[in-house]
């Protein structure tokens, strides 16, 4: 299987969402990483054959996808960002309806509903309206229904947003667990969620894919290194304008910083390993986690 | 799909706040319906509810029958004794009270007469009172002698000579003499049917905006497109559910509706022509009350369901349940704000637009006529045929249009 982009455009009006993105993808994780307004959601979204590209194209085994239409979605499932349902419903509707969307006969979605709802650990829940469900219930559904159809092309779009930290570890553990044998195309904004589960991580920035390889590779080809230094507290303003400092904590001697430069910044700069969080920063600067918390 | 579709729709607490609105509606018209008919009993006193109709009904069914010459001739007979009567002479307000109550039984019949013996736009409850037995014969020649006349004069450049031509035609064409009994269930349903059906239409109409919109609003849409059947079934179910939705309720409604009035009052006079009512003496359209009653259900379903699917496009046009909710009104109210236009050219539209459909018992009665191909015709041929066509051609659009949508 065998999921191919190439030259990927969309605009909105004179905004290139999406620019002239190329990728080839197959069975495995892939984390997509980037800051809010990347281009992460469109580029999901196209690939769901949600919204037509501007140009370029997508291709599942060698087909495009929009001429493919119902033939390639039967393969898809998605977790939208937002995840929207019917607030009525009870989950086992939601789930019912949601097979009878994606073709799954009824016997069929019963089984895999039942297993599902295991597998998400809402099987008690399976009665209650969506509307009642907390927020990280509400995620487990979204994945659940994603999974309906056994997907071959799983698209998650930010699926541990607005989750608490053990809602996020244990959803992460669930979508690693769900990847076995299928493409998995996972969003974030947020580093460890891909540093854990990813194969294969793809940088965005900017409507463009800017970087992409194994965990391994990305932090080898990063043309910096990292340093852990000691400063006074009246240098760090001084520290922040001349690098770019991924952590700063307080310590009795002053403040410890986190810099990223290419040379030693002060003879008692130690060299630290660059982590996934390091490359984010290189890549994405200042704006990275600037709404939200990039851990 | 279609089943959760229309869970959908019943699922939401407005949705089921609408429909028990609907049995609210009907109990109010029922009401109004029960306390409207009053019997005034031999001591002249006026009697309503239940008792009342079923007095009113044994009164009047002794009239029941061909209305022939001599029925109409003993019926101004009748009034005559009674207008001789010192009862009916008397001051008294009971008194003449009394003398009232022998007429009721041949009420309907006296407005007949009343009708035939004035002019065409006149009508004067006392006209029977100097009218002589010997007239009868004019019955109902006087109600083709009253239209020429009519279009000799007031109407004489609303309607073209083809058209009068055509009119004349059709009120020579009613069989005489009619054949009358009591039908005051009909009278009722008739009265109140507009009501009715343009109610369900805009609770139909609540419940069905957000069949398409909904998923934008939930903003389940991203999921519904991009599933197997998203861009495809799915759609059709939406449309079926919105159909079956209009359908149900709209002939649950109508059913009720029917069964409750017809059951209280009686279908009695179901064979009757229309024109054997008040309400239908100028009507040119020749047809029983059970013939109007089907054509205005029928109609109404049509025009119903033709708002709905509107309403349904809108929703999957614009992703917007408040707009799409306001279709119904707008349809429904606005032509009634234009009516009484003198500008004739509007007119003849208002008479063909889809709320024309929701009060086909109305339209029956006005002389609203269109010549196509040379052939002149009435709105009620051309209502059903018009909004069949635009509704079986808006559904592609629907599907189409929403098929395309891109969720950004």
């Amino acid at each position: 299987m065998e999921l191919r982009v190439t030259e990927l455009t969309k605009e909105f009006q004179d905004v290139k969402a999406v620019d002239h993105v190329n990728l080839t993808m197959n069975y495995g994780v892939y984390g997509l990483l980037g800051v809010n307004g990347a281009g992460k959601t469109t580029f999901m979204r196209m690939l769901c054959t949600l919204i037509r590209p501007t140009a370029g194209m997508i291709a599942c085994n060698g087909k495009d996808i929009f001429e493919l239409d119902g033939e390639y979605r039967k393969i898809l499932g998605y977790l939208p960002q937002e995840f929207g349902f019917y607030p009525d419903f009870t989950v086992q509707d939601y789930l019912m309806y949601i097979s009878s969307i994606k073709g799954v006969r009824p016997a069929v979605a019963r089984k895999r509903m039942a297993e599902l709802l295991r597998r998400v650990g809402l099987t008690k829940a399976k009665n209650k309206k969506m509307k009642k469900l907390s927020g990280g219930m509400k995620r487990r559904v979204g994945i659940a229904q994603a999974m309906l159809n056994d997907p071959e092309i799983l698209i998650l779009d930010e699926p541990t947003a607005g989750l608490d930290p053990n809602e996020r570890i244990r959803f992460r553990n669930l979508i690693s667990d769900l990847a076995q044998d299928r493409l998995v195309l996972l969003s974030t904004h947020i580093v460890s969620d891909i540093e854990h589960i990813a194969n294969e991580i793809l940088l965005m920035k900017d409507g463009r894919i800017v970087h992409s390889g194994t965990q391994e590779e990305i932090l080898a080809e990063v043309p910096t290194k990292v340093w852990s230094v000691v400063v006074s507290r009246n240098e760090v303003e001084t520290w922040q304008k001349t690098f770019k400092v991924a952590n700063m904590k307080t310590v009795p001697q002053g403040t410890e910083l986190r810099v990223l430069s290419t040379d030693r910044p002060g003879l008692s700069a130690r060299e630290e390993a660059m982590t996934l969080e390091d490359v984010f920063l290189y890549y994405f600067g200042e704006k990275a986690g600037a709404e939200d918390g990039i851990l | 799909m279609v089943y959760y579709e229309l869970k959908k729709v019943f699922a939401r607490r407005g949705s089921r706040i609408a429909l028990l609105f609907l049995p609210m509606v009907l109990a109010i018209v029922m009401y109004f319906i029960i306390s409207d008919e009053r019997f005034v009993n031999s001591a002249g006193d006026g009697e309503n509810g239940f008792a009342a109709i079923r007095k009113m009904r044994d009164v009047q069914k002794e009239w029941a029958g061909e209305l022939t010459e001599d029925k109409i001739r003993q019926v101004i007979e009748e009034n005559q004794r009674i207008l001789a009567t010192p009862e009916r002479q008397s001051e008294d307000i009971q008194q003449q009270d009394i003398a009232y109550s022998w007429t009721q039984g041949f009420s309907d019949i006296r407005m007949l007469i009343n009708y035939s013996f004035a002019g065409f736009n006149d009508y004067d409850y006392y006209r029977i009172d100097s009218l002589s037995p010997e007239v009868a014969v004019d019955f109902y020649p006087n109600r083709i002698r009253n239209l020429k006349e009519f279009l000799d004069t007031d109407g004489k450049d609303a309607f073209s000579e083809k058209e009068k031509e055509f009119l004349i035609k059709k009120y020579e064409e009613l069989e005489t003499p009619m054949r009358y009994d009591y039908q005051r269930g009909w009278k009722y349903l008739f009265q109140w049917a507009p009501a009715i059906l343009m109610i369900t239409t805009m609770v139909l109409g609540f419940l069905c905006s957000g069949i398409f919109s909904g998923e934008f609003q939930w903003k389940s849409s991203a999921i519904l497109f991009s599933s197997y059947h998203g861009r495809g079934k799915a759609i059709r179910a939406k449309l079926a559910a919105g159909i079956l939705t209009g359908t149900a309720v709209y002939w649950g409604m109508v059913l009720v509706y029917t069964g409750v009035v017809l059951g209280i009052f009686g279908a009695d006079g179901a064979g009757c022509p229309i024109q054997s009512t008040m309400a239908g003496w100028k009507s040119f359209y020749n047809m029983t009350n059970w013939q109007l009653y089907l054509l205005v259900v029928f109609g109404g379903y049509l025009g119903c369901l033709f708002m709905l699917i509107l309403v349904m496009l809108a929703s999957a046009r614009t992703n917007s349940t408040a707009f799409a909710v306001v279709i119904p009104f707008v349809l429904i109210f606005l032509p009634s704000f234009l009516s009484g236009t003198s500008i004739s050219i509007l007119n003849k539209i208002l008479g063909l637009l889809p709320d024309q459909l929701l009060q086909l018992n109305q339209v029956v009665k006005y002389f609203k006529l269109y010549e196509i191909g040379g052939k002149v015709m009435g709105a009620v041929p051309l209502l059903p045929v018009i909004y069949a066509v635009l509704g079986v051609a808006a559904v592609p659009l629907i599907y189409l249009g929403y098929r395309k949508k891109q969720v950004y």
